[in-house]
């Protein structure tokens, strides 16, 4: 919201330097993004250079059709002569003249005296636009006569302001009117709050006005006020300055008063032209195939839970969001029906969602505007229509529901120093309270104004009222600890040692997203409304995101490129899927290199790991099985260049098989035996089963089985293999003899032979 | 017994051990060795005619010097090769063999370094899920039915009742139902937001939750936590600041400002010239929090606060596009 500061001066006196100000705003009410001078620059006399001119003569330029050459009277019996490219006056009017030396608005562009197609220039008649008075720039402005040339325009126009550009939290709504910040402000610095604005004109009559309101739930409040002898124009100059400050463009007189009520109170407002009304005023649901053309001049399809302003026959308002074209206020209007209602946040929010519409009125019905608002907005708007359109107010109608009375709350002041752990003293919470507007009894029963009541309800809600004024000042201290230790657990200790142990072996760590175009698993839970195609689908696998994160390497030119991740895959069935820790990787290389990665990674949490070839589908050429898991070699008709291969682990399966504790096993007391073993097999043989075998025939004296090579060609007949293995025999009890390695290493020649047919060779 | 008889061995001996002693390069060595001691040499001839224990016993010991002669000399070469090549000079600055070493991304950099911060101070580490029920992130919290962080422009609904979690602070509903207090606990993980992304969004992102609750815990207890958090992160320099804000889960609910690391609070770009970064939200936890999850609001108080971890590695790190996080770029990684 931005927050003209001269507006906000009409209510609270200011006591502290503009800049001062914003900066403790911050910490007690609202952020304030920055605070910017608009209008005339304010600085070295430059005010002085902007005046009051009567224009002498005005007449075409000699040597260009659209120009003006005029003479200006500008007081103190100068005249100048200005080059002009407006023709909406002549001579006679009263204008807005810069003399050269001034600085325009935004502070750029310095007006110097200059020839203009010949023609001596000496300043400029000015337009609304380039005042940043209004939006207005389809002539010059032309201001009332009684004026005398030589006035500062300072003292008859507003032409600067400062701008607080603020952003209102959700739970203040309150923060949404001008008049609310300046209680902020009261509260703030201790300055005094006057008291609202408005006082209701006279009033001319009693007319009748049928007002009904079928849904006092949605809308708990309706005030319709009548006005007759309108006269829609132009606002004054102030006024559009203001619009114009707060970021709202200036229309008619009468839309800008109830926009400017709705700035200054906080609670929108909206007129219909009365004589467009076909009978009264409905409050209703809107009915099946009902449509209404809003103000922004779209045909809308209404929804049976839109809650609708309609007259006797038809839609002329989405409630709370836009008005209805039918009965906009015109040029031509000269009675107006003037609504100032309540209505309830989420009727407005869902109509807003359902219409993709929002509106600097719905914004606010959204965050829940204080019903007793529409009373004052009533008044003040009714004064003002009287002042600046010539209206004669001429009867009110209203329907409320029984609004409920907030329950008094029993606060007790030492509760804000517990929870806050400052300590703020019982007078300065009351007087903080008071300035708020909370009645604070002599007992501490807090009783809560119309305008907080949806957010202060409890007495933790008075704390951050008091405490709110105070953030400065809290000390910083640590929990005072009574029990409790930090700690990781097992699993995430081991989470952290294979992201190690892959990092060492030459892995990069990716982040893929959870959510990717398609899974393997034709379960997989899908977002019903995905952002994108490529973000739908719930991954049940690490891969698809890592080949794409290879892919993305590939195109970047990188080389050698291995990547691995340690994410949640989400298993159905939903609605609420398991989410399990898995461990994926993708690595250029055959498959050799996939499995040597995820064999270090077992040696790291000392499983052993079991490999046994699997089918994982036609992407995977290579592919076996491991436990948790599996490794394999893509498919070279995958669309990455070159050899890749991949692995998945579910962690959380492979911890369970992690041994609690290591046992010390003895390597230096007795020696150890080494022997080369080379046997012939069967070429379909695994070189896993054969060295599972021997661990197995040879028992605890065979210390360890290495894979040595996998020989096939000269001197090994077709369809046979030579497989060397290393063992090394050692006994924890005693030395091993020739005799011992003879025995073991007969029994291993024994087991092969008969389970796989090998023979030793010699 | 000829070939011992016509072989005077002490000659034998003396001749081998000089030329093993003469050898200059391995070359010559492996040369020696073989003429002396290899298998046809008169040596080893001899050894396999010897008969006796006394012929074998004086072989063997021959054997056995040469053998020694020669490993010895073998080391010599060694050493004077260093020396030969120090007195050349090694060009020391020619990079050594290099070493295949990987990266952990900068978040999980990140994410541990914030870890050890918390296990330091007594938390533990919570891992929680992303899946999440409607009550646990939003009504178990306090959002309003009115709430815009519900709508289902912001929020990724799997059916009426699950989404994706919009915040970690689901993590305190479970962690609160599952545990007893005292609870000290962070929980660092994945989010997720209907957010279009851009150089600053995406719609998926990692915060930390953090979540004191115990007997006495004040404002002041979180203003002097995260002031350490910050401090360990960003310099022992840094200072903090709370401002008034809004959350549904916390009252009173704070803003944590942190002064610019950068400009030391004097003004610059990355603090939008204020000296101050904007960190993320906090407060102490509403009591009505405390009594969804059936804990005595009157015997525990706490406080709880949720940051965003990419904001950090950004701000510390100069990056200026959140989708470098997830493009996964060796380039970019290795840098970390
Ligand atoms: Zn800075």
């Amino acid at each position: 919201m931005k927050v003209p500061v001269s507006w906000l001066k009409e209510y609270v006196e200011l006591t502290l330097p503009l800049d001062e100000l914003a900066r403790r705003l911050v910490f007690t009410s609202c952020e304030v993004d920055r605070v910017v001078r608009r209008g005339v620059p304010d600085v070295d006399g430059n005010l002085g250079h902007f005046v009051v001119g009567k224009v002498l003569e005005a007449g075409k330029h000699p040597n260009a059709d659209k120009l003006q050459l005029t003479k200006v009277d500008v007081g103190g019996g100068e005249t100048r002569s200005i080059v002009c490219g407006a023709w909406n006056f002549g001579a006679g009017a009263t204008v807005a003249v810069v003399a050269p030396g001034g600085v325009m608005p935004g502070g750029e562009l310095r007006i110097e005296k200059r020839k203009l197609r010949g023609e001596m220039s000496e300043g400029m008649i000015l337009s609304e636009r380039e005042l940043e008075l209004g939006t207005d720039h389809a002539g010059i402005m032309v201001l009332a006569d009684e004026l005398e040339a030589g006035t500062p325009l300072a003292d008859v126009l507003p032409l600067g302001d400062e701008i607080l550009e603020i952003e209102t939290l959700y739970n203040r709504p309150d923060l949404t009117a001008i008049y609310g910040i300046a209680r902020e402000v009261a509260a703030l610095t201790g300055a005094e709050l006057k008291p609202p604005p408005g006082v209701d004109p006279p009033r001319h009559g009693d007319e009748p006005f049928s007002l009904q309101v079928d849904e006092l739930d949605a809308c708990p409040r309706f005030i319709a006020r009548t006005f007759r002898d309108v006269t829609v124009g132009d606002s004054p100059a102030w006024l559009k300055a203001r619009l114009t400050g707060a970021g709202m463009r200036p229309i008619s007189n009468v839309v800008d008063i109830t926009n400017y009520v709705m700035l200054a109170l906080g609670s929108p407002l909206h007129a219909y032209d009365a004589d467009t009304l076909r009978g009264g005023i409905v409050v209703r649901r809107a009915r099946p195939g009902e449509e209404l053309v809003t103000l922004d001049g779209t045909r809308r399809e209404l929804d049976v839970r839109d809650l609708l302003i309609a007259d006797h026959e038809r839609a002329i308002g989405l409630a709370g969001v836009m008005g209805g074209e039918n009965t906009e206020v015109s040029n031509a209007t000269t009675s107006v029906v003037l609504e100032t209602a309540n209505f309830e946040p989420l009727t407005v929010i869902r109509s807003g969602e359902r219409h993709r519409l929002r509106s600097e009125a719905s914004t606010r019905w959204e965050k829940g505007v204080d019903p007793e608002a529409a009373e004052l907005a009533a008044r003040y708007a009714s004064q003002l229509l009287a002042e600046l359109a010539g209206a004669r107010w001429t009867g009110e109608t209203e329907v409320r529901a029984e609004l409920p009375q907030p329950a008094p709350i029993a606060y007790r002041p030492g509760y804000a120093d517990e929870a806050v752990g400052l300590e703020i003293t019982e007078a300065e919470q009351r007087e903080r309270l008071e300035r708020l507007g909370f009645k604070v009894a002599g007992d501490w029963t807090v009783r809560v104004p119309s305008w907080r009541v949806r957010d202060v309800r409890r007495d933790v809600d008075v704390v951050e009222e008091v405490a709110r004024f105070r953030l400065e000042d809290v000390p910083a201290t640590l929990p005072r600890r009574q029990a409790m230790f930090g700690r990781l657990t097992h699993e995430q200790r081991l989470r952290r040692l294979v992201a190690d142990v892959l990092v060492g072996a030459g892995l990069y760590e990716a982040y893929t997203y959870s959510l990717q175009h398609g899974d393997p698993d034709p379960n997989a839970l899908e977002l019903p409304e995905p952002l994108s195609s490529q973000q739908r689908v719930l991954r049940t696998t690490l891969a698809t995101g890592l080949l794409g994160a290879a892919q993305h390497n590939l195109d970047a030119g990188n080389a050698d490129i291995a990547l691995f991740e340690i994410a949640h895959v989400y298993l159905p069935p939903g609605p609420v899927p398991e989410e399990r820790w898995r461990l994926g990787g993708i690595v250029q290389g055959d498959f050799f290199r996939a499995k040597g990665i995820v064999e270090a990674v077992f040696e790291a949490v000392h499983v052993e790991p079991t490999w046994s070839r699997v089918d994982l589908g036609p992407e995977l050429i290579v592919a076996a099985a491991v436990q948790s898991g599996w490794v394999g070699t893509y498919s070279p008709v995958l669309s990455l260049d070159g050899e890749w291969s991949a692995f998945e682990l579910d962690l959380a399966e492979l911890f369970e098989l992690v041994p609690e504790r290591i046992e010390y096993r003895d390597v230096i007391t007795f020696p150890p035996l080494r022997q080369d073993l080379a046997f012939v097999v069967d070429e379909t043989a695994p070189a896993g089963e054969l060295m599972a075998a021997a661990r197995e025939a040879a028992g605890d004296e065979l210390r360890e089985v290495r894979f040595l090579s996998d020989y096939r060609g000269e001197q090994i007949a077709p369809g046979k293999k030579s497989l060397a293995i290393a063992v090394v025999f050692q006994s924890p009890e005693r030395t091993l003899t020739e005799d011992d390695a003879t025995r073991l290493r007969a029994a291993i020649v024994k087991t092969l032979g008969e389970r796989f047919g090998a023979e030793l060779r010699s | 017994m000829d070939s011992l008889a016509a072989v005077d061995w002490t000659a034998y001996e003396t001749q081998a051990t000089a030329a093993i002693g003469a050898a200059l390069a391995d070359s010559e060595l492996e040369d020696a060795r073989v003429h002396w001691l290899g298998r046809k040499s008169e040596l080893a001839l001899a050894l396999r005619g010897v008969r006796d224990k006394e012929s074998g016993m004086l072989l063997n010991g021959i054997r056995g010097r040469l053998e020694e002669a020669v490993q010895h000399r073998e080391q010599e070469l060694r050493r004077l090769a260093y020396q030969h090549a120090a007195e050349r000079g090694v060009d020391v600055t020619i990079p050594g063999t290099p070493v295949k070493r990987g990266r952990l991304h900068l978040l999980t950099q990140i994410r541990r370094e914030i870890e050890d911060i918390f296990l330091g101070l007594g938390y533990e580490v919570w891992d929680g899920a992303e899946v999440s029920t409607v009550w646990e992130n939003f009504d178990a919290l306090n959002t309003d039915a009115g709430h815009p962080s519900r709508s289902t422009l912001d929020t990724f609904y799997l059916d009426d009742d699950t989404i994706l979690r919009t915040q970690t602070s689901p993590d305190q509903i479970r962690a609160m139902m599952t545990r007893k207090p005292p609870i000290y606990m962070v929980s660092p993980g994945r989010v997720y937001r209907r957010d279009t992304p851009d150089a600053t969004h995406s719609p998926t992102f990692q915060q930390v939750e953090c979540l004191a609750v115990d007997r006495g815990i004040t404002l002041a207890d979180l203003r002097g936590t995260v002031l350490q958090y910050f401090r360990l992160l960003f310099g022992p320099e840094r200072e903090v600041r709370m401002r008034t804000s809004y959350f549904p889960f916390t009252e009173p609910s704070v803003e944590f400002d942190v002064t610019c690391f950068l400009c030391d609070g004097a003004g610059c770009a990355v603090c939008k010239h204020s000296g101050w970064i904007e960190m993320g939200g906090a407060g102490w936890v509403d009591p009505d929090v405390f009594r969804n999850v059936d804990l005595d609001p009157e015997e525990w108080q706490g406080f709880a606060f949720g940051f965003g971890i990419e904001r950090i590695a950004m701000l510390r790190h100069g990056l200026p596009d959140l989708r470098a996080f997830w493009e996964n770029d060796i380039r970019v990684l290795e840098q970390f």
